[in-house]
């Protein structure tokens, strides 16, 4: 007797896979297709075969952006440690913590296109910072820190340490709540000062967290555009000084009108994170494995 | 016996709905609304001389008389009709259009001006009915998207001064326009902005309301502490770099003062006067002695550090402004129309604003046009979105936004009014008696430029190695031209 067809988790699933194929599926098809051809948005596209592939390789601007990402990376490892630090500061019972919990988490709420406005308004000529420094007599003259090409990277990252410690931290914190206090009462028997009991307590016991926070936090680093946006007031940094691939691809695409390179640049972009990923990933595992 | 009786069924039958309808028709029917009055028509019979040929037989033809009824008399009782309304201008409306009308920035602070206007429009143009939106930040983004959705809107506010037109219509997206008006309605337009931004020798654009740059004084830190008199200040840009240095001596303030990053090449026409592509369009010559002069006056106002660089090489408008309006700057150029900005972040600062004419570029072109009216060239009512654009763009129109802010018309016969005449009071009026020479004289000076957006983008990453990276200003510019004839080339 044949087997009856049960499409009952099919249409479970439906709804689901309905809008994983019209937002997901649909979007990166398209976008392989427009990758291959010119294509300006309002009128249709053109197939060109690889030619878009071909003058990536050889644009100055995306290698400079790719650097400049990767670069950007930078801000994964200086997080993991503040955040770690901070989380251990915040795991105590003191009056009042909650609250101290909770301004750490303010900017996570606030949006990076208001915060990155903000910090813009810090960085001015005629700024917060520049008014302090004036004041105490630390500099002479203003700094125009955004008109410097040097600052324009470091700044955007640190406006992104600023904005995920919040969140990165509340992470660590659930981690650490999750340690099993009889492990420190040990290391404390061991001869553990406090610096040693969270060596070789806290960070092992969040590895977990550490590799989530690692993966998601360098996938939002190669990702990053508001923070270049908001700060470089949409060019990028003098001299592309702020450009990194994202904000690379929208420039092409919205900027100049170029929707099938901005495809071919996503593509090179989508290879590049699923690779750094993958690496990511394996590399934080085969740590694990070890201990 | 049962055809008898069938029969006489039928009979009885057909007698009772006879009586149904001979009742209700007496006492049942509602009383009739009251007709509008009929024609009276009265006839008589008159006599008609005619001559009739006979159809079979042949005979000589015969005239005979044949009595006939005609029509001698006719009172015919009308609605009074409704002179022609003067702002109606534009034929052949298709009768019952729905068409949309999109704008940049207006709302919510013109709403009611946008709306009331729409009401004239939908009164002189009876069927036709507009529905309005108002796009923001988000506008050049929104309407390509609708382009190439298909659902663009029907009469669409574009940008001049930002080349806006030229984009759209070079892509075939535009109504040309020049065919589809009469001369009358040309004329209504000041020669210049109906001639701006002519694509293949087609303009796509009703002009509307136009800005016109002025410099905005502080007097607090130009008067007050750098002791500078206002007709003192620079007629042309040359005098800009002396200037800047005086205001950076004697008060420490730098110069904000903004580079179009988006346009760059429209600058170098207006302000440096240089030829940016030959004649015949085939290669482009940005690199002449009288561009290296232009960018060498900037270089040489970042090397003596006169000049605040993050507003220099911005593309937004607002820091530059916001700078302004912190009292952290001597002065500005900008529209009149957002002193009302300075006014709302920085009271203080109004009542030591003064406005003077902005310094004319080496071509001496005073300026170009600020905002347009075009229609979709894919709309379905292009006489209807033709005449929503010219509506919008009318002498009347145009007064009445004026009224409300510092914008200038496109059409002469808008400033005949007293409000043009009348002595300025505020500083946000202070241009209005010199408007309409100034408007009169603005024209588009630079012209088709391939790549376009392509080739800006080479010529700002130029200006700014030349800027900031000690690149001497010849060779960025020949190594831009470099770039941007390749481009030409493919």
């Amino acid at each position: 007797m044949p087997k009856k067809l049960n499409l009952t988790p099919y249409l479970f699933l439906a709804p689901a896979l309905l809008v994983i194929g019209v937002f997901i599926l649909y979007p990166i098809l398209a976008v392989i297709y427009y990758s291959f051809t010119e294509y300006d948005i309002v009128t249709a596209p053109v197939w060109i075969g690889l030619k878009n592939y071909q003058q990536l390789w050889n644009d100055e601007v995306f290698w400079l952006a790719l650097r400049n990402s990767f670069v950007y990376l930078l801000v994964t490892p200086i997080l993991i440690v503040l955040c770690i630090l901070l989380a251990i500061a915040v795991n105590r019972k003191l009056p009042g913590i909650n609250a101290f919990r909770a301004i750490y988490y303010v900017p996570v709420i606030s949006g990076s296109i208001a915060v990155g406005y903000a910090w813009r308004m810090l960085f001015d000529t005629n700024g917060l910072i520049n008014g302090a420094l004036l004041s105490l007599g630390l500099i002479k003259e203003s700094i125009q820190w955004l008109a410097e090409p040097a600052l324009t990277l470091p700044i955007a990252m640190a406006l992104t340490i600023w904005l995920g410690l919040g969140y990165y931290m509340m992470i660590f914190l659930a981690g650490l709540q999750n340690i099993p206090e009889e492990l420190y009462d040990a290391a404390l028997i061991d001869g553990c000062n406090g610096i040693q009991k969270h060596w070789y307590v806290s960070v092992p016991g969040l590895r977990p967290q550490i590799t989530f926070v690692a993966v998601i936090s360098a996938l939002a680093a190669l990702e990053v555009f508001n923070e270049i946006y908001t700060l470089t007031g949409g060019l990028g940094g003098i001299l592309n000084s702020g450009v990194t691939m994202v904000f690379y691809l929208w420039k092409q695409a919205f900027k100049l009108q170029h929707a099938g390179y901005a495809s071919a640049i996503a593509m090179a972009l989508l290879v590049i994170t699923l690779l750094f990923s993958i690496v990511n990933i394996r590399s934080l595992e085969r740590g694990t494995e070890q201990e | 016996m049962n055809r008898k009786l069938q029969f006489r069924v039928s009979l009885s039958v057909l007698a009772m709905l006879l009586v149904a309808v001979v009742a209700l028709a007496a006492c049942g029917a509602p009383p009739a609304p009251a007709a509008p009055a009929a024609p009276q028509v009265v006839k008589e019979t008159v006599v008609v001389p005619q001559t009739v040929v006979a159809a079979q037989t042949v005979v000589a033809a015969q005239t005979v008389v044949v009595p006939q009824t005609v029509v001698a008399q006719q009172t015919v009782v009308v609605e009074p009709t409704a002179a022609p309304n003067p702002e109606a201008v534009i034929p052949n409306v298709e009768p019952n259009a729905e068409i949309t009308l999109w704008t940049f920035w207006l709302s919510p602070t013109f709403d009611d001006y946008i709306k009331d206007t729409i009401a004239r429009f939908e009164k002189a143009y009876p069927g036709v009915k507009v529905n309005w939106e108002d796009h923001q930040a988000t506008f050049q983004d929104d309407l390509k998207n609708a382009f190439a959705a298909g659902k663009a809107p029907d009469v669409i506010n574009l940008s001049v001064s930002e080349g806006w037109v030229s984009d759209y219509a070079t892509k075939g997206l535009l109504l040309p326009l020049d065919d589809k008006v009469s001369q009358d309605v040309k004329d209504l337009y000041f020669p210049g902005l109906w001639n701006e931004q002519i694509v293949d020798g087609k303009n796509y654009q009703f002009p509307w309301y136009q800005g016109m740059n002025v410099e905005l004084i502080n007097m607090k830190i130009y008067s007050d502490t750098a002791g500078l008199k206002l007709e003192d200040f620079p007629k042309t840009i040359d005098g800009l770099p002396a200037l800047c240095k005086t205001i950076k001596d004697k008060t420490g303030t730098l110069c904000d003062i903004r580079l179009t990053t988006n346009d760059l090449l429209a600058q170098m026409v207006y302000e440096g006067g240089v030829d940016v592509i030959s004649k015949d369009g085939k290669t482009f010559t940005f690199d002449s002695p009288e561009a290296v002069s232009w960018l060498q006056m900037y270089v040489d106002m970042v090397k003596a550090g006169t000049v605040d660089k993050s507003v220099l090489v911005t593309d937004q408008d607002r820091v530059g402004l916001d700078l302004f309006a912190s009292g952290n700057a001597a002065f500005y150029q900008t529209g009149p129309n957002l002193i009302r900005e300075v006014r709302a972040n920085n009271p203080g600062l109004y009542g030591y604003l003064a406005a003077v004419p902005a310094p004319v570029g080496r071509s001496g072109v005073l300026g170009k046009g600020l905002m347009s009216l075009s229609a979709n060239a894919a709309t379905k009512f292009p006489n209807a979105s033709i005449a929503l654009a010219q509506f919008f763009t009318n002498p009347q129109s145009m007064l009445d936004f004026s009224k409300l802010v510092a914008v200038y018309p496109s059409t002469p016969k808008s400033y005949d009014d007293p409000f043009f005449a009348a002595k300025p009071i505020a500083v946000e009026d202070s241009a209005k008696p010199i408007a309409k020479d100034i408007i009169s004289k603005y024209a588009d000076i630079v012209p088709t430029i391939p790549h376009k957006a392509d080739v800006n983008d080479i010529v700002l990453q130029a200006v700014q190695s030349a800027l900031f990276n000690n690149v001497p200003a010849q060779q960025a510019l020949s190594d831009a031209v470099k770039k941007a004839n390749a481009l030409l080339a493919q």
